[in-house]
């Protein structure tokens, strides 16, 4: 089912933490608001599931005006960070309560919570209670607890933070396949680059109570619509030289460099991931520098080059040497280049 | 090892071992030798009693029966008559008190409530005006307070847009605990006087209202504390599957604070069932507790020790049995499980 939300804010008080958002999440569509904590990320989730009221705007799901309606008429599952099983009820009264509550006859209930249990492994634990699980099988009650009423709309927030690492990497990928299977639209909320990129379909990158930009993870990354968005996305982070921009040439200290794009901005941001910089010679660099640090990460090696004035950091072979202090040269791959204003961010096109 | 780990009895040191169960030993003996005293007390002739300490029946003095039989044949309904309603009046005041102070402190836990200070000066004003009605002008005081009530709702509406400072939800807890901080017996007269007013006096209803207003603070102090510590994550997660806030309050959270109402439904049980003072000056014949009973063996013929001693242990006998029974419910940890990972 498709959810809009029109020119939708909040205030608490006096305090704006959400300014008017407008989002249109399309039928079975996966949909990550991502952002830092007090991004408004998380109010914009909690007023989709009617748990915090809305200031100004009109929240549809499928069609029908909910901005006002109570949340247990919006029919919308969600999942909680801690995911808040009851613990008085064992796994099986936890998966079937809201069955229970819409008074499905027994068998078919009995069915329905078999059903989703075993499409998340939990068959032998159903008599249960929670503090006798893991945190991986909790998260998965909760998990079941929102399937198996087969809501219009799945929210998630956060729901893998409170897993470790290795955890947290099976499960996205459980969560990918199952939203994938089920076709529910689903809105997801992560302070997590990565849970956004490999999950959504489109991403909607908050900030300060404001929607940055609302697209695919690849036009995100490779397409950013602002200073904030780019150096948001991709880790380690786009490196970021100041200076002034003439036409096609980006001056920053003694280095010019040719840009694809054209303007005249006082005082202008180069941008250029990690991996669209190369070491070479100081000869033939864009920018010279001496090796401030160097990482091996496994497969590749990340290089910190201190320049006149900057650091750049260059993603290099994993079979990179070389010493610390070294002069060593950057070149840019051109192609490749993001021009902002340096003052509001905004992207020189 | 750390120091701040537990240790198993079996792992001290011999020394410690003698320490720890001397300690125990002897406060076990503090809190059991008074019970001890009233049991054997209970058995003895009064020439048992004032002819010195006496401690091992059939040893030391002779047992009797006498006070058995006289409390429980000769006296027989003057005894069963002020137990029943001690029962009576403990039960439904208890009933009453955790039901209308777990409402009370649930709502004070999850909404947020303004009181504007200038509604509660009306209301104030409104008091004093009943007060002046009936006492300077001879007013009768059914027609005095249906004029204040009047005048309160009329005034609180009038001045309803008017700016006023308001208060909080801790004011309003507060106020309900700084209730107890006055000796109840600066309230027994008025207590008095008001259900002489409405003729109740020496009546169960008088004892069990009193009780639940003097028991209010703490349950609502109490309970208070028990749903705070409820995740609220369970509730929202409740109402998106569906479930109504009546439906909630009865299936999810009432169930998780069991421990918590059964200790608190336990502690104000045991207080109307011991209250002497307010019974003291609410009761005469009819509604007398079994404190009032126990007080007055020490009447005209000086203190019956041996007739008080029967009336304690049949007092508390039934509150030992409930603490028994009701310990299981008052274990912690009913809520791990629910928000931690």
């Amino acid at each position: 089912m498709t959810v809009r939300l029109e020119k939708v804010a909040k205030f608490f008080g006096s305090v704006r933490v959400l300014h008017e958002l407008d989002l249109d999440v399309k039928e079975g569509e996966f949909l990550v608001l991502l952002g830092a904590s007090g991004s408004g990320k998380t109010t914009a989730l909690r007023m989709i599931a009617g748990l915090e009221t809305v200031s100004s705007g009109i929240i549809t799901i499928a069609g029908r005006d909910v901005t006002n309606v109570l949340p247990k008429n919006r029919d919308v599952a969600m999942v909680f960070q801690s995911y808040a099983l009851y613990p008085h009820k064992t796994v099986a009264e936890n998966i079937g309560y809201p069955l229970k509550i819409r008074r499905l006859p027994r068998p078919e209930m009995e069915a329905r919570i078999k059903d989703v249990a075993d499409q998340v492994q939990l068959t032998p634990y159903l008599a249960r209670y929670p503090r006798q699980l893991s945190g991986g099988q909790r998260q998965r009650v909760a998990l079941a607890r929102a399937m198996v009423r087969r809501p219009k709309v799945f929210l998630m927030d956060e729901p893998l933070s409170n897993l470790d690492a290795k955890l947290r990497g099976h499960m996205r990928a459980e969560l990918g396949h199952m939203q994938h299977a089920l076709g529910i639209t689903t809105i997801y909320v992560t302070h997590d680059q990565i849970e956004a990129m490999t999950l959504a379909h489109r991403v909607a990158l908050l900030e300060g109570g404001k929607l940055q930009q609302l697209d695919t993870p690849a036009n995100i990354y490779n397409d950013p619509a602002n200073l904030f968005v780019a150096q948001f996305i991709g880790s380690p982070s786009m490196n970021v030289v100041r200076g002034t921009l003439d036409g096609n040439l980006f001056m920053a200290g003694g280095t010019k460099i040719m840009v694809p794009v054209m303007g005249k901005v006082a005082e202008a941001v180069l941008g250029v991931r990690p991996e669209d910089c190369a070491l070479t010679a100081p000869e033939d660099a864009d920018v010279n520098g001496n090796i401030y640090a160097i990482e091996l990460i496994g497969d590749h090696t990340l290089v910190t080059v201190k320049t006149e004035s900057d650091m750049l950091t260059v993603k290099a072979a994993k079979d990179f040497s070389a010493k610390v202090g070294n002069a060593v040269g950057v070149r840019l791959s051109k192609d490749n280049l993001y021009l902002f204003e340096a003052e509001r961010g905004v992207r020189v096109r | 090892m750390s120091i701040f780990e537990s240790k198993k009895l079996g792992e001290m040191a011999v020394g410690t071992k003698i320490v720890v169960y001397g300690v125990l030993g002897i406060w076990t003996f503090i809190v059991l030798f008074p019970l001890y005293w009233v049991l054997i007390t209970s058995f003895k002739l009064p020439i048992a009693v004032s002819g010195g300490p006496f401690y091992l029946p059939f040893v030391d003095f002779l047992p009797s029966l006498h006070a058995w039989s006289y409390i429980f044949f000769d006296l027989g309904n003057d005894t069963f008559r002020p137990y029943f309603n001690s029962v009576v009046v403990a039960v439904f005041s208890t009933l009453l008190v955790m039901i209308t102070g777990s409402l009370a402190a649930y709502a004070l836990s999850r909404f947020t409530f303004r009181p504007r200070l200038l509604t509660i000066l009306i209301f104030i004003l409104a008091v004093a005006l009943v007060i002046v009605l009936v006492a300077a002008l001879g007013v009768n005081w059914l027609i005095a307070v249906t004029v204040g009530v009047a005048l309160a709702v009329i005034g609180a509406g009038m001045f309803r847009r008017t700016p006023s400072p308001t208060l909080g939800n801790p004011d309003i807890l507060f106020w309900m605990i700084s209730q107890r901080i006055f000796p109840p017996v600066v309230a027994a007269i008025p207590i008095y006087v008001m259900f002489q007013q409405v003729r109740l006096l020496d009546t169960h209803v008088a004892l069990i209202l009193t009780y639940t207003a003097v028991n209010l603070p703490i349950v609502v102090w109490l309970m208070y504390d028990f749903f705070v510590s409820i995740p609220k994550d369970l509730e929202e997660s409740a109402e998106l599957d569906g479930a109504s806030r009546i439906r909630i309050f009865f299936e999810i959270i009432l169930p998780l604070s069991k421990p918590g109402l059964v200790a608190t439904s336990l502690l104000v049980l045991i207080f109307s069932w011991n209250e002497y003072l307010l019974a003291l000056f609410l009761s005469t014949a009819n509604a007398q507790t079994m404190p009032l009973l126990v007080a007055a063996q020490n009447a005209t013929r000086g203190p019956q020790w041996w007739y008080m001693s029967v009336l304690i242990i049949i007092m508390i006998v039934p509150v030992i049995l409930l603490a028994l029974v009701l310990q299981r419910f008052i274990a912690k940890g009913l809520l791990v499980g629910a928000v931690k990972g």
